[in-house]
């Protein structure tokens, strides 16, 4: 109860607000809660979902460090995507289920953003089978990657390598994260309620285990549709 | 990587369909000593005296009197002591097991694992499932008692209602099953099977070799994937008396729209003879949800309009190009699009599943009279879904062609008229016109509950026997 807080109840909530305190706090305070409190990094990708309409638009945010961090090594990124451009193009063709995608540079990340129809697997499958050179000059400059390629021969390793790096989809109910948690620990008692007071220092571990995420599942002007139900519409062929 | 196929080395099940045996039982067992249990298998591969006989795809001359096959579940190959390098390898839908892929399948609702009765509620218990095919009950229980007599290495943990086949291939609903089945390259002779559908490759049901996706080879689990592959077995409970008075309300419906005429272009005679228009339209409603005509499977590809076309027309040889009246959203397109136009272009023809089913229940008499009181006995088919990759080829089908749509943007949100996950208040399909017009049939129930099930792996002869030879 607010009204019953004392002085030192004040004193110590105020401490969140200090800068001091944060950086204090980041450097000490969480690793040792993050000790004392594992937090297991949530799974990648769009929340399931048995409505149909539901599985049209999903997101992929994939995040790929490269092996080269430095100008030389995005210079070799950006060289991989232009030397591919046509391939990608037509590979979207025949897919068939991808809205738009997107190549970025962040950081000394490659990283690829796209928008599909349908199951996860079954979207990196069926690019594989299409345009699977593609994948392999990029991922080949990313860490790891050197373990799932060619991904002709690695298909279930490089779609278990791809779902361990698309970004963990914060959900739009901020508090639906901690049913996640649970969910992902097993945990089956009824939760209690969500005490906003304790949510910063849950979420903060989360965002510990879970440095890069997408917040929220992304914005649709219009959704439930499917590319080629779009396209048919605008009389495209599909 | 060896080429050659033999078919000796390969479970019996997998390359046939044992269709003069039409008893069915599955075993669903847990293995209760390891050391017994891999004597056990050893013993079935081998073929004791005291223990069945593993059957498999080479018969010599004679067709064995029972059939006798194996699956594995993941906890199974684990209870077993498989060496880890191994069990690392399989793909992470046979590790997580079928109930865990749930949403992925349209296990949801009345069909969720969590509804299922034992022994189908306790999946980490389930390590291998045992079917049993055969002519007589006497012979299932015989080869169960053998199949149990030493009662040291495995416990019966429970099994779902014995299969029996009715007549004519016919199944619960009506339809004629059983028409169509890949036919293999280097299995099946080319001009032995008329089909208007391409050879599968033998990497379409077998681990270890070329797939339908050109350049594309799924991981053979080391030490034991050669010449294996997985069976996705499901108990599918079908709620026949439902189905029935659907197809009377649905009937109802369409004799309301001013387009019912569309649906009867030949008049309802054509149909069967003597029927009325209403009865006509609910073999006209049972046929576009399937894509075959109810009892003799006359395709709609190929004979919209009635079920007994004069000439008379191939079962399967036949195609969706061009303006085919076979719905898009009727079941045996869903499941299998064959060569014609679809979204995702490379997958045409890469789903397809070896499909081995049996139904379970007494025939439903629609013409017999019925105490409205008592409950319908239970029905359903007793189904096994084989493929050399679950993830390609099952769940591919199961997520976003049954429960989705997504090949085609006409059906796109709707689910599998049959078997999908339908919702009374969303589900809808839609019924093709002559004009290329559709009358739309919404609030489309559900008919299919799935009631159990397992995802399995079915070893080699050769796999079975190196298990069995596991020390540590």
């Amino acid at each position: 109860m607010p009204g019953d807080e004392g002085w030192f109840d004040r004193f110590v909530n105020g401490l969140q607000e200090s800068d001091v305190f944060k950086r204090l706090a980041s450097l000490v305070l969480v690793p040792f809660w993050a000790w004392r409190m594992p937090v297991k990094p949530l799974p990648g990708g769009p929340r399931p979902s048995t409505q149909p309409g539901d599985n049209l638009q999903c997101m992929m945010n994939l995040i790929m460090p490269l092996k080269i961090k430095s100008p030389i090594g995005r210079a070799e990124a950006a060289k991989a995507i232009a030397e591919n451009k046509d391939a990608i193009f037509a590979g979207l063709n025949n897919v068939g289920t991808v809205h738009f995608a997107r190549f970025v540079i962040v950081g000394d990340n490659i990283c690829m953003f796209s928008v599909y129809d349908g199951d996860f697997t079954n979207y990196i499958r069926d690019f594989i089978a299409t345009i699977g050179g593609v994948f392999n000059a990029v991922v080949e400059l990313a860490e790891g990657g050197e373990k799932v390629i060619p991904c002709e021969c690695h298909v279930e390793a490089f779609i278990e390598w791809v779902r361990a790096r698309d970004l963990y989809q914060v959900p739009d109910t901020i508090t639906d994260f901690l049913r996640d948690q649970e969910a992902l620990n097993g945990d089956k008692a009824i939760p209690g309620n969500d005490d906003l007071s304790l949510l910063p220092r849950k979420l903060i571990l989360q965002l510990r285990a879970n440095a890069n995420v997408s917040l929220g599942s992304g914005y649709r002007a219009y959704p439930g549709f499917s590319v080629a139900q779009v396209r048919k519409r605008l009389g495209i062929g599909w | 990587m060896s080429a050659v196929f033999k078919f000796a080395d390969v479970q019996g099940n997998i390359v046939r369909g044992y269709r003069h045996k039409p008893r069915v039982r599955h075993l669903v067992l847990e293995i209760i000593d390891r050391i017994a249990a891999r004597r056990w298998l050893a013993a079935c591969a081998s073929g004791g005296d005291d223990v069945p006989r593993i059957t498999t795809g080479d018969w010599r001359e004679v067709e064995p009197v029972t059939c006798f096959n194996i699956g594995l579940t993941y906890e199974g190959l684990r209870a077993l002591g498989t060496p880890d390098s191994s069990l690392e390898t399989f793909p992470i839908e046979f590790v997580e097991g079928m109930n865990a892929r749930a949403l992925k399948l349209g296990d949801v609702g009345e069909s969720a694992p969590e509804t299922w009765p034992a022994p189908f509620n306790d999946p980490k218990r389930i390590h291998i499932v045992a079917t049993i095919y055969a002519h007589k009950i006497a012979q299932l229980n015989q080869v169960q008692h053998q199949a149990l007599a030493d009662g040291k290495a495995l416990r019966l943990l429970g099994a779902p209602p014995d299969g029996c086949s009715f007549p004519h291939d016919l199944v619960h609903f009506g339809y004629r099953d059983n028409i169509t089945q890949p036919r293999l390259e280097g299995v099946h002779e080319a001009d032995r099977y008329a089909d208007g559908q391409p050879r599968a490759p033998l990497g379409t049901v077998l681990l270890g070799y070329p797939t339908n996706f050109e350049g594309l080879m799924w991981r053979v689990p080391k030490l034991l994937g050669h010449n294996g592959t997985f069976n996705a077995f499901r108990v599918l409970k079908q709620d026949v008396a439902g189905f029935e008075a659907y197809l009377d309300t649905a009937a109802q419906d369409l004799l309301n729209q001013a387009t019912v005429a569309e649906l009867l272009p030949l008049g309802a005679d054509a149909v069967g003879r003597g029927l009325s228009s209403h009865a006509a339209l609910r073999e006209v409603v049972a046929a576009n949800m399937c894509g075959r005509w109810r009892r003799n499977g006359t395709p709609l590809a190929l004979s919209p309009d009635t079920p007994n076309p004069s000439p008379a027309v191939h079962l399967t040889d036949f195609d969706y190009v061009g303006d085919s009246r076979c719905p898009y959203g009727a079941h045996i397109r869903r499941c299998n699009p064959r060569g014609g136009h679809i979204v995702q272009r490379v997958a045409n023809n890469s789903r397809r599943l070896v499909r081995r089913g049996v139904p379970y229940g007494p025939p439903y008499d629609r013409a017999q009279h019925r105490d409205p009181n008592q409950a319908e006995p239970e029905r359903g088919l007793l189904g096994n879904f084989i493929g050399a990759s679950l993830g390609a080829q099952f769940e591919a089908m199961s997520c976003d062609w049954l429960n989705l749509g997504l090949q085609d943007p006409r059906i796109t949100g709707s689910n599998d008229p049959i078997v999908g996950a339908n919702d009374s208040l969303t589900g809808w399909f839609d019924l093709p016109l002559k004009s290329g017009k559709t009358i739309r049939l919404r609030g489309f129930p559900r008919f299919v509950q799935t009631r159990g099930g397992a995802y399995t792996f079915l070893p080699s002869l050769e796999a079975i026997r190196f298990l069995g030879s596991l020390k540590n």
